[in-house]
């Protein structure tokens, strides 16, 4: 399993130093309070990695959010029993 | 504009794969954690449950090298192994647990505490002893080691150690342990009484009555050290102060009062005094001593009315037998032979009656001790009132 992730990741690798070398020519961004001239494969590649970052934060926030609600509802609970006994 | 669509088609599709690298991520982290303890703790639980103890205290004893937390949890196992009466399991445990490198010193000590509890119930008392002597030098956990110290010096009879200890206990938790320790001198006071040193016994009786004036087995040995040197009159006072100070213990103080009495030939005033006790207590020894007082100075019949009356209002096997031994001389034929068998069943009875409880345990006894044999409090053992006691 770990030997498939790691020839996918080299096959990644590999598609990104062709893609990059075959789009180095520069590309403007416009982003109304600043623009940004960058090679046309970096600005790929930034843009995959905000993306993935963004996706990991929001699985992250979900996660903690909903951990943070199970504690309280146990709290709550844990709470409530010596009331009733 | 081209790569602009690549663009856009691309960055929902990291978003997707950061989403869902950060949520296997950390489902695989919680999963781990509960894995590791399951492992591991489940096995040594499984072991535990199957009595094969041993296996499980390798198992804690691997997980306690590479988990710190752990360590309270193997202070609970050698607690309750010692509970169990597995004290070779406990002092093994805290034994390793106290020559584990790494651990905290406040933990450390936790576990000495513990192994000298361990040495105590396996009848070590002189490692005991030297382990609790360092935790107080330490000042670690000095009140509770102080406290044991204490205790094995009582076992050791070494009252003199055991009042130390109990005046630096009072110290250092600011409780008052002065009756304790009034008892110790009245050990300390009955030993120099076996060997006849009267007046250190004396000295000792003062200092018992230093820590608490009201010390029932002090006035009670005052007044046999003055029996014992002719001083009735001087016994009667310190017994009639002994149960002043505690009514409890009449069945204990009446013999040697009743003694003293007699031989200083003031009946008169012992009749008052047991005419006394008998509005305040409601056992049945004041109502035997005043119907034999009776039936000597005023015969049989004055005695055995006597004791029928109080026996209507105070019902007591007891009493019965004192009655049925008064009145068998009167009796004669089947009747006689019905009233021994039913002073045999008495008697009987009785005997397997405890006669004394201790008041903090509820350990019972068919004599009197001042330092009860199950829990070791001091002058909790008290006489049982009910119609097959007191």
């Amino acid at each position: 399993m770990r030997l498939i992730a790691l020839l996918i990741l080299v096959l990644f690798v590999v598609v990104g130093v062709v893609v990059g070398a075959l789009n180095a020519d520069p590309v403007s961004y416009d982003l109304a309070f600043a623009k940004l001239t960058m090679p046309k494969g970096a600005g790929l590649l930034v843009a995959l990695v905000i993306g993935w970052l963004l996706g990991g934060l929001t699985a992250w926030l979900g996660m903690s959010l909903r951990h943070r609600r199970v504690l309280r509802r146990a709290r709550q609970s844990s709470g409530k029993t010596p009331a009733r006994a | 504009m081209s790569i602009l669509y690549v663009l856009v088609l691309l960055v929902p599709a990291a978003f997707a794969s950061g989403w869902f690298a950060a949520r296997r991520a950390a489902v695989h982290r919680s999963g781990m954690r509960v894995s590791e303890l399951s492992s591991d703790y489940f096995r040594g639980l499984n072991y535990l449950l199957n009595e094969e103890q041993d296996k499980a205290i390798e198992v804690f004893l691997k997980l306690a090298e590479y988990n710190r937390d752990t360590v309270e949890t193997h202070l609970a196992l050698g607690n309750l192994f010692r509970r169990r009466g597995e004290v070779d399991r406990a002092i093994r445990l805290h034994q390793h647990l106290v020559s584990r490198p790494g651990l905290t010193e406040a933990m450390k000590t936790v576990a000495l505490l513990e192994l000298g509890e361990d040495y105590m119930r396996a009848g070590l008392l002189d490692r005991a002893e030297a382990l609790f002597s360092d935790l107080v030098a330490m000042n670690a956990h000095a009140p509770s080691a102080l406290r044991h110290l204490v205790a094995i010096y009582q076992h050791e009879r070494d009252w003199h150690k055991a009042i130390d200890h109990a005046r630096r206990l009072e110290a250092m938790t600011g409780d008052d342990e002065s009756p304790m320790i009034a008892q110790f001198y009245c050990e300390l006071a009955e030993q120099a009484r076996q060997h006849g040193a009267r007046s250190e016994a004396r000295d000792y009786l003062h200092q018992a009555f230093e820590c608490q004036a009201d010390c029932v087995r002090a006035f009670m040995l005052t007044g046999r050290l003055h029996a014992e040197a002719g001083e009735h009159a001087e016994a009667v006072a310190a017994y009639e102060a002994a149960v002043g100070a505690d009514i409890a213990f009449v069945p204990e103080i009446l013999p040697p009062l009743l003694n003293s009495y007699a031989r200083i030939g003031q009946m008169e005033r012992a009749e008052h005094f047991l005419r006394d006790i008998l509005a305040r207590y409601h056992g049945i020894s004041p109502v035997l001593a005043l119907t034999r007082l009776y039936h000597q100075r005023d015969g049989e019949r004055a005695g055995i009315d006597f004791l029928t009356s109080q026996l209507r209002q105070r019902p007591s096997v007891r009493g019965l037998m004192a009655l049925i031994d008064a009145t068998m001389d009167k009796i004669e034929g089947e009747a006689r032979e019905n009233f021994l068998i039913l002073r045999d069943l008495t008697r009987k009875l009785l005997e397997g009656q405890a006669m004394y409880r201790c008041s903090r345990c509820g350990f019972g006894a068919k004599a009197h001790h001042w330092q009860c044999p199950s829990c070791k409090g001091w002058s909790t053992i008290r006489p049982i009132h009910g119609v097959a006691n007191e």
